[in-house]
């Protein structure tokens, strides 16, 4: 089976029922995509597929073969990052960091759909889940990489006066 | 010879042991470079820092990045000793040595009141019981990463290890350059005279390393040039490219995948095992039954090509599971027994003060509430998962843990070799949240890869086996009784509770050859509720602990995640009953603490406490201190199609000296949601043995769309460095549901709130 990962044709010999996920990680051995839940229900492994955020535990290779696939791998190089990779140091938005490929997968399929999100877009968006509670670093990172603002309270921190 | 005459004289000879021991010095934690491993070009200059011949620092880490940030927050320290940029401190996974043993964390399962020492002088208890404490700690040298305490351990040895460091190096700069020490400075690692002569660390590493230095003092704080000031985590890069390795990412030669499934009935064991369908699949290597190691539930390994090809198979296999012997676990069951147990006897008292029963009998009125939290899971999003590899009698391993130490014990008892001659990588952790303080999935890997021929193998959890074979934050339940005077003053406050003591049952499983014979009391258990601030005349605070078999473990914030919400969403009773404000009755309470009503004043006048909010909005405060730092949070929420939703939350912190206020504010953000996540949903129930929740969907968790905008304050400190990672948590939930109590006028005295 020819999948197209990363602008590269990659061949492998593998059951058309395998999630995508784990052929990435276990066949691939590219690690960069998570495993979280298994149910679609964490976005850990998030991917794109023709440009699409899609959760890649539960899609299988049939449903993937001849289209274009994209993982965190793809995301910006060290030398050109992606617009959200530099707002995520920026805003220095991972702790664990287990999450992040997923987050920052989901985050850059929202802005190709939407340069500019609200807020209302990033809720919709962003149905991932950090269990360190990044949120609202992620949130302020997508309107910075967007040039945007966000419509809520800023968060503030500071020592006392 | 008699009972107690053995008795005397084994107390004897065991006091003069003591007494002996007690007059040698404390262990030094500095070590000798022989303990960091030997690296081609570089120089060990002690136990903790190497030179590098580009004049670079390697720093030996024996804490691990679960998110905290440590890895960075310890790199600081070192940085500001030897004023080298941050980016030139390089990371070695430490050794065994007793020196990167954890004494803070020891130091905190302490039940001392903080108050005691609040003043700045410690009365002799306290004095006395660190001091064996803090030897016997230092003795031991566990090395694990908890207890919000990796700052605090390492602020003096860590401090001190950097500063002899740099003491050597300059020392070896101005005895080759023949100038005195005291006109040399450093600047980005690189030595300077007003000779106009320079160089870097690395041209003096060698000559340094024959000095050691006695007694160098870290720099003053004046000095300081990093701390206290916000750095970029260095680990963040790395954590947004794909290019960070967690354990599940570990990619060997020839690796095998196993997955695991351990008895769906809690603590029970598989009966019949009907595989054959399951090893005819394809990919399939084979089978490995697990027996319960390190707690865990017992249960079977399928070997595969892939995850996948071995999760199929798993689900292919057929298993009679049977129920344990002490019965089927049932958390309705053990709610009543735990009630029933909390009614009928006395417990253990952790602090007592005044008397309370006198204050009751003379009361004009009591106030009464009955407080629960049930079972909760840690949820890290790296499932349990670990590789290792056995071969020609050594064994390597790869796992994200807390607890290095212990997970390599038990990796050479199941393997049945001596523990040097165990390999382990301590890799970055997703999330450890406690959880990775046990290391039952480290025995199974071991145990699967001794199976495996030499090759290695991966074992990765399920989400649903990782929700429902976890060691659960315990079910807690607690009688608070308050008494009011004549005048309207409440003067006494009288809790007791019941649940399970976490500690015990953790040596038992973990460090067997220290788990005593029977429980001691345990200072997780009355956490939160024997240590309050408040200027209550009459105290009595005791807790019974139970044993009620389902697997308990330390879940962040640990007694304290349960406690405050009882404790707290009491004192708002009290506020209430006596026609008080919240705020202005904890305040008038706090007089005899000051650093706490600091931080509570600090929270409200950021909060803007009174001020007019949107209709439907309501605001609840909570004040909690734990692991050496107090924080305060004010919580606005509304109903949101009649569920809670909280707006924001104000947060001030008073976690002494800070080092990187980013990782601060990042871990109060953090705390907040991981605390509102289990204030809101978080329920583990057990029915007939089988744990109810499984994955995502049935054990919910808060999710971006509905997280509040968390703002942090620090109150500037010059005490020595709190806890961060664990005190945002305990206040969010009795803060949340003080403000729906304002809301609505309807208490909730069980989690999770509705």
């Amino acid at each position: 089976m020819e999948l197209n990962i990363n602008g590269k044709a990659v061949t492998i010999d593998a059951d058309p029922n395998m999630p995508l996920l784990w052929v990435l990680r276990d066949t691939l051995n590219m690690t960069g995509t998570k495993f979280g839940c298994g149910v679609a229900a964490c976005g850990a492994c998030t991917v794109h597929i023709d440009g699409e955020a899609v959760r890649s535990c539960v899609m299988p290779l049939a449903a993937v073969e001849g289209k274009n696939i994209q993982t965190i791998e793809s995301l910006g190089t060290v030398d050109q990052p992606h617009a959200l990779q530099e707002a995520w140091i920026a805003e220095q938005v991972p702790q664990c960091g287990y999450c992040q490929s997923g987050m920052l997968m989901a985050a850059a399929a929202l802005l190709e759909r939407k340069p500019k999100p609200t807020d209302a877009d990033i809720d919709e968006a962003m149905t991932n889940i950090c269990r360190c509670g990044t949120y609202q670093r992620v949130r302020a990172a997508i309107h910075r990489a967007a040039g945007t603002t966000t419509a809520t309270a800023t968060a503030t921190t500071g020592a006392a006066a | 010879m008699k009972r107690r005459t053995w008795l005397l004289s084994a107390l004897g000879a065991t006091g003069a042991l003591v007494v002996g021991w007690g007059v040698l010095p404390a262990r030094s934690r500095l070590g000798s470079g022989a303990l960091m491993l030997p690296t081609e070009g570089d120089v060990a200059l002690n136990g903790w820092i190497k030179i590098a011949a580009d004049g670079g620092i390697i720093l030996a880490m024996p804490r691990s990045e679960m998110g905290q940030g440590v890895h960075t927050g310890l790199a600081m320290l070192v940085a500001e000793e030897l004023d080298v940029p941050l980016g030139r401190v390089k990371l070695e996974q430490a050794g065994y040595d007793a020196i990167y043993g954890n004494v803070s964390m020891i130091l905190g399962s302490l039940p001392f009141h903080p108050l005691d020492s609040e003043g700045g002088h410690k009365p002799t208890k306290v004095k006395v019981g660190e001091w064996i404490v803090g030897k016997i700690a230092r003795e031991l040298g566990i090395n694990a990463t908890g207890g919000s305490s990796t700052i605090a351990d390492a602020w003096e040895p860590l401090r001190g290890a950097a500063a002899t460091a740099r003491a050597s190096l300059l020392g070896a700069a101005a005895a080759q350059w023949k100038v005195p020490v005291a006109e040399l400075t450093v600047q980005d690692g690189v030595v300077h005279h007003a000779s106009g002569q320079s160089a870097h660390y690395g041209t003096f590493a060698k000559a340094a390393a024959g000095s050691t230095p006695k007694d160098v003092l870290p720099k003053d704080r004046t000095a300081w040039t990093l701390i206290g000031k916000p750095a970029p985590r260095t680990d963040i890069p790395a954590k947004i490219n794909g290019s960070a390795r967690f354990g599940i990412d570990v990619r060997l030669p020839g690796m095998l995948f196993a997955a695991v499934r351990q008895s769906p009935l809690l603590g029970g064991t598989p009966g019949a095992v009907d595989a054959k369908a399951a090893l005819a699949m394809p990919g399939v290597d084979q089978l490995v039954m697990l027996e319960s190691m390190g707690g865990s539930t017992a249960g079977f390994a399928v070997v595969a090509k892939s995850t996948w090809h071995a999760r199929q198979a798993a689900d292919a296999v057929q298993v009679q599971w049977q129920q344990r012997a002490q019965g089927a676990l049932d958390t309705q069951r053990i709610q009543a027994e735990m009630q029933a147990q909390l009614k009928a006897e006395k417990g253990f008292t952790f602090y007592s003060k005044g008397d309370a029963d006198k204050a009751e009998a003379a009361a004009t009125r009591r106030v009464e509430a009955s407080y629960s939290a049930p079972y909760l899971a840690h949820a890290t999003m790296e499932p349990m998962n670990c590789t290792a590899q056995v071969k020609d009698g050594t064994v390597e391993v790869w796992v994200p843990t807390q607890a290095p130490g212990m997970a390599r014990a038990i990796a050479a008892k199941v393997a049945g070799v001596d523990a040097d001659k165990v390999t382990l990588h301590v890799t970055l952790l997703g999330g450890g949240f406690g959880r990775r303080l046990d290391v039952d999935y480290v025995a199974q890997a071991v145990r699967v890869a001794m199976a495996c021929g030499g090759k290695p193998v991966q074992l990765v959890w399920s989400r649903e086996e990782d929700t429902t074979h976890d060691f659960y934050r315990p079910m807690h339940v607690a009688n608070l009784t308050a008494a009011i005077d004549a005048t309207g003053a409440v003067d006494s406050l009288r809790i007791k509770s019941a649940g399970d003591a976490i500690s015990p049952r953790w040596m038992e499983r973990g460090l067997p050859a220290l788990a005593g014979p029977i429980d001691m009391p345990d200072k997780t258990a009355s956490e939160g509720l024997f240590d309050l601030p408040y200027g209550f005349a009459n105290q009595h605070i005791a807790h019974v602990a139970t044993r009620m078999g389902v697997p308990v473990g330390y879940w962040r914030s640990v007694g304290h995640s349960h406690n405050a919400f009882f404790s707290e969403s009491f004192i708002d009773e009290l506020a209430f009953e006596t026609k008080q404000d919240p705020f202005a009755f904890r305040a008038a309470m706090l007089a005899a603490a000051p650093r706490y009503l600091a931080v509570l004043q600090l929270a409200a006048d950021k909060a803007q406490w009174g001020s007019a909010l949107p209709a439907g909005h309501a605001r609840g405060i909570a004040l909690h201190e734990s692991f050496g730092s107090i924080v305060a949070e004010v919580a606005e929420v509304s109903l949101v199609d009649g569920k809670p939703r909280v707006h924001r939350v104000v947060c001030a912190v008073d976690c002494g000296t800070v080092i990187n206020p980013n990782t601060v504010a990042q871990q109060m953000e953090g705390a907040v949601i991981f605390g509102l996540t289990a204030a809101l949903y978080g329920k583990i129930d057990i029915q007939d043995g089988v744990v109810q929740q499984s994955n995502f969907p049935s054990y919910p968790m808060v999710k971006l769309a509905e997280a509040p905008v968390v703002e942090t304050w620090i109150v500037p400190s010059t005490r020595a460095p709190g806890g961060v990672g664990e005190p945002g948590v305990p206040p969010i939930a009795p803060a949340v549901s003080n403000a729906l109590f304002a809301l609505t006028g309807k208490r909730q005295r069980a989690l999770p709130l509705a």
